[in-house]
């Protein structure tokens, strides 16, 4: 009997054999296909050799992580065969180049899976170049599952369209011609897949590409960045949509650059931001202070990877939430956001931006490698309302309204009305040193106590409901665990809590979106109802757990703590509940 | 009209008494009131250091960056809205020193601003170190010894860079500096100055009439400021301290690169309803 519309898919290769683009195609077919598509990546900081992998998983249902083994293997080169034909069904299949690999049983060494070496190199020259050889591969694990051809024949024409018709014409042949190379086995694979459809298309996007769609609706209009894993395709993203969309992407020469002009931009009146990771964003620590004390609204991205230092340059870790968090000397007011997924990378990036302007002061939106790069299909970002808020921002007309305004003055919730650069009576210096009302320095004893209050008390004008935690699986009242995660684990653990429920487990999950501003009652709430809780946390130290205790007093005695600077994977997170249920 | 007077902030300088930053301060103000730029569309951006107070006591607007960052907000204000005037100033230190990556950067780009180095060859602020720019021997606070390493030329490294406008003053000769600050502003693309700035405190070895007998102006003897050789010549000299402007040539500016801020700075443009359609689509 086969599976239909259930399958888990390994790419392997080497670094630059064309593994990332055969996993974008063959996620995206899956997509056109009608189902829920997950895909990610696991690649070392080289640019050619090494051993990268893509993993895809689709279901007709909604996903989020990848749950159990891999029924298909496409091996572009012997090692791939090697390291992870353990990793199959029964029943599985490996597609491998027959040309290159001629002892794929010996290297397998199992005799319950389907062995389909196809000449991909061969056939892709025919075509029109062995380059094609991805597309061959695509064509033959798409025949594999009897995927009709026409959405392959569609999804090739769109994306080869800039190429031109020729470039068109060979890829679709080379699709055909692997899809027809495995007509012997057609039908007899584990999975088949059936297109569903009359759904809504769906959008298939990663955190990076999602953070990006956000900043641009937010109406952010300049990007100042160093490059840096895993935060580069940011640049490359806002790079080639610059004159769509009228943003100016600056290259700078280092991070600190980069933080110093989105600074200069942000008092200008224009929505700012940078991206980098942990070793950039310590470049950028200073400047952050300088948003914080000259009240400058700015977002930057933190898209985090395993450190300290160098580190794992290609690989994920939670390890900078309380860095974000205390990043920079002196005491300021910051926002700091950790999405969980994609849709929530979207969301966020409007949020970011809003909330900079109302509380005019600097916003980090964390991210992680693993979140950056997976892809997931969500709902069209056009349905979700996304507002422009500007906060306090002056007019050009309620400026010339203003004579003696004071862009510092001293109100209720602490956030003064804004001028920017330009505008009538709205003079004032922009400082790095404390100063009054007016922006003139001061060394005031008086000054320096209400200044810091004025601007500490500012976050408490973020609404409740947009820094509360999110809630998901059973009920409060009938919860017997009570799963906390921040960021990126909330993929992983959406997918826990299906498994935990179907061994009869009730589970619900916490996943705390804003470390400051802190809902510390909501999650204080949460936690003291709860039967039993426990943590989960891609770092060695339980920096989340740390951060409740500070806040709330409530210690979370368990916590299940991954920092191999992978990702956590849905069963060990099931595992590890079901475990400390058993206590 | 804008007057010089117009632009006096109200806030007394608080530098020390005959410092070379009082004639900086003069020639800036000078230089906006001759070419009637509007006040409030000025920004006079700088570091840390004690030139870098210079922004509270011109009244324009002001952004008082971190120490040796006075160029990357510059860059920022610019860029965000070009129809403003931005003069970049800050010391040696800032400049030479911690800051000389975006010296660097920044001279290459062309953008359309006025950088300022007030060079006084000391740390004045944090109370006399040697600076880049201090000649190899001097004996400061931090170099007991003597300083130990050749300075850097800040014309020539601005030079090299590919700067399109590069001149140096002199804070004793207030007209001459007054002059050339509008030239700068004047000039379509970066447009550096290197001022000669004696600090009475801390470099007593190099008082004003030092400067005077040394300093001679390049426009008295016939230089050709469209020859990038000849300039790099000038800036090389050391036993005459040439003044006035080395270089100056006419080039596209980074802004021109940018379509879409033809009309309308970016800071201006409308963001309160942004059409993602189309990248939406890329994602479908």
């Amino acid at each position: 009997m086969a599976v239909v519309n259930r399958l888990n898919c390994k790419i392997g290769g080497a670094a630059g054999s064309g593994v990332a683009v055969l996993g974008a195609l063959f996620a995206k077919c899956l997509q056109r296909a009608g189902l829920e598509v997950v895909a990610t990546n696991d690649y070392p900081s080289l640019i050619k050799g090494g051993h990268n992998t893509h993993k895809i998983g689709a279901s007709a249902e909604p996903m989020s992580a990848i749950v159990g083994r891999y029924d298909l293997l496409i091996a572009l080169d012997k090692l791939t065969i090697e390291l992870h034909a353990q990793e199959l069904n029964e029943g599985g299949a490996i597609i491998y180049d027959s040309d290159k690999v001629k002892n794929a049983e010996e290297l397998a060494s199992r005799k319950d899976i389907m062995l389909v070496g196809s000449p991909l190199t061969q056939m892709a020259a025919k075509a029109g170049g062995e380059i094609m050889f991805n597309t061959v591969a695509l064509g033959a694990a798409m025949g594999m599952m009897n995927v009709d051809f026409s959405i392959m024949e569609k999804l090739l024409t769109s994306i080869w369209a800039r190429k031109g018709q020729k470039v068109i014409d060979a890829n679709i042949a080379a699709a055909r011609a692997g899809y027809d190379s495995v007509k012997a086995q057609n039908g007899s694979f584990r999975v088949q897949i059936q297109e569903i459809k009359g759904k809504k298309p769906q959008m298939f996007i990663n955190g990076n590409e999602a953070s990006v769609l956000g900043a641009v609706k937010a109406g952010c209009k300049f990007v100042a960045e160093y490059p840096m894993s895993p935060s580069s395709s940011i640049l490359h993203l806002m790079a080639g949509h610059d004159f769509d969309y009228g943003i100016i992407v600056k290259q700078t020469e280092d991070e600190i650059a980069a933080a110093n002009m989105i600074a200069g931009a942000g008092a200008a009146g224009v929505r700012a931001m940078t991206a980098t990771s942990g070793g950039g964003f310590a470049l950028m620590a200073e400047a952050l202070g300088l948003m914080g004390i000259a009240e400058i609204p700015a977002v930057i991205f933190e898209s985090q990877r395993a450190g300290p230092s160098t580190g794992l340059p290609t690989y994920t870790e939670q390890a900078d939430l309380l860095f974000a968090l205390h990043a920079s000397q002196g005491e300021f007011p910051r926002v700091v956001i950790a999405p969980g997924d994609p849709l929530e990378c979207y969301k966020e990036a409007i949020n970011a931006f809003n909330i900079a302007e109302m509380v005019q002061t600097p916003v980090i939106v964390l991210l992680d490698k693993f979140l950056s790069e997976a892809s997931l299909t969500i709902e069209d970002v056009r349905v979700i309302p996304a507002k422009v808020d500007r906060g306090k921002l002056q007019s050009d007309e309620q400026m010339e309204a203003q004579p003696g305004f004071k862009r510092h003055t001293f109100t209720e919730d602490g956030i003064s009305p804004r001028s920017i650069y330009g505008q009538k009576n709205g003079m004032y210096v922009c400082s790095s040193y404390e100063h009054d009302e007016t922006g003139f320095s001061s060394e005031a004893p008086d000054m320096r106590v209400a200044m810091i209050d004025k601007r500490a008390k500012k976050l408490k004008s973020i609404p409740d409901y947009i820094i509360a935690p999110s809630f998901s699986g059973a009920d409060e009242a009938e919860a017997q665990i009570l799963l906390v995660c921040w960021g990126s684990t909330k993929m992983p653990m959406v997918e826990s809590l299906k498994l935990l429920a179907a061994d009869g487990i009730k589970a619900r999950m916490m996943h705390i979106r804003y470390a400051s501003p802190f809902a510390a009652r909501a999650v204080l709430s949460a936690l003291t109802k709860a039967k039993k809780t426990m943590i989960f946390e891609g770092n060695s130290e339980a920096q989340m757990r740390t951060l409740i205790l500070q806040k709330t007093g409530y210690h979370i005695e368990n916590a299940y703590l991954r920092y191999d600077a992978r990702p956590f994977k849905p069963e060990e997170i099931a595992e590890a509940a079901k475990k400390m249920l058993k206590k | 009209m804008t007057t010089v007077a117009e632009l006096n902030s109200g806030h007394m300088p608080q530098w020390c008494p005959g410092c070379g930053d009082f004639g900086i301060l003069i020639a800036l103000k000078g230089a906006l009131a001759k070419l009637n730029i509007s006040p409030e569309e000025t920004v006079v951006v700088s570091g840390v250091g004690c030139g870098s107070k210079i922004p509270h006591f011109i009244k324009t607007c002001g952004f008082e960056g971190l120490h040796g960052r006075s160029l990357p907000p510059a860059t920022g204000i610019h860029l965000a809205n070009n129809k403003l005037t931005v003069v970049a100033i800050g010391g040696d230190g800032d400049g030479c020193g911690i800051g000389l990556g975006h010296f660097m950067h920044t001279m290459r780009r062309n953008l359309d601003f006025t950088y300022i180095i007030q060079d006084n060859e000391i740390y004045g602020l944090t109370v006399g170190q040697a600076s880049a720019t201090t000649k190899k021997g001097v004996i400061t606070k931090s170099t007991p010894h003597g300083t130990p390493e050749d300075p850097i030329n800040p014309p020539l490294m601005a030079l090299s860079a590919g700067a399109t406008f590069v001149a140096r003053g002199f804070a004793g000769d207030i007209p001459h500096l007054t002059d050339l600050i509008a030239q700068a502003i004047s000039h379509r693309g970066i447009a550096f100055i290197d001022c000669f700035q004696p600090c009475v405190t801390w470099r007593k070895d190099l008082p004003y009439d030092l400067y005077q007998k040394k300093c001679y102006k390049l426009e008295k003897e016939g230089h050709d400021t469209s020859n990038w050789d000849a300039a790099v010549a000038r800036a090389r000299e050391t036993e005459r301290w040439p003044i006035g402007v080395f270089y100056k040539i006419d080039k596209p500016i980074y802004t021109d690169q940018i379509p879409f801020i033809k009309d309308t700075p970016i800071a201006k443009q409308d963001i309160s309803n942004v059409n993602i359609d189309k990248f939406v689509e890329e994602f479908l």
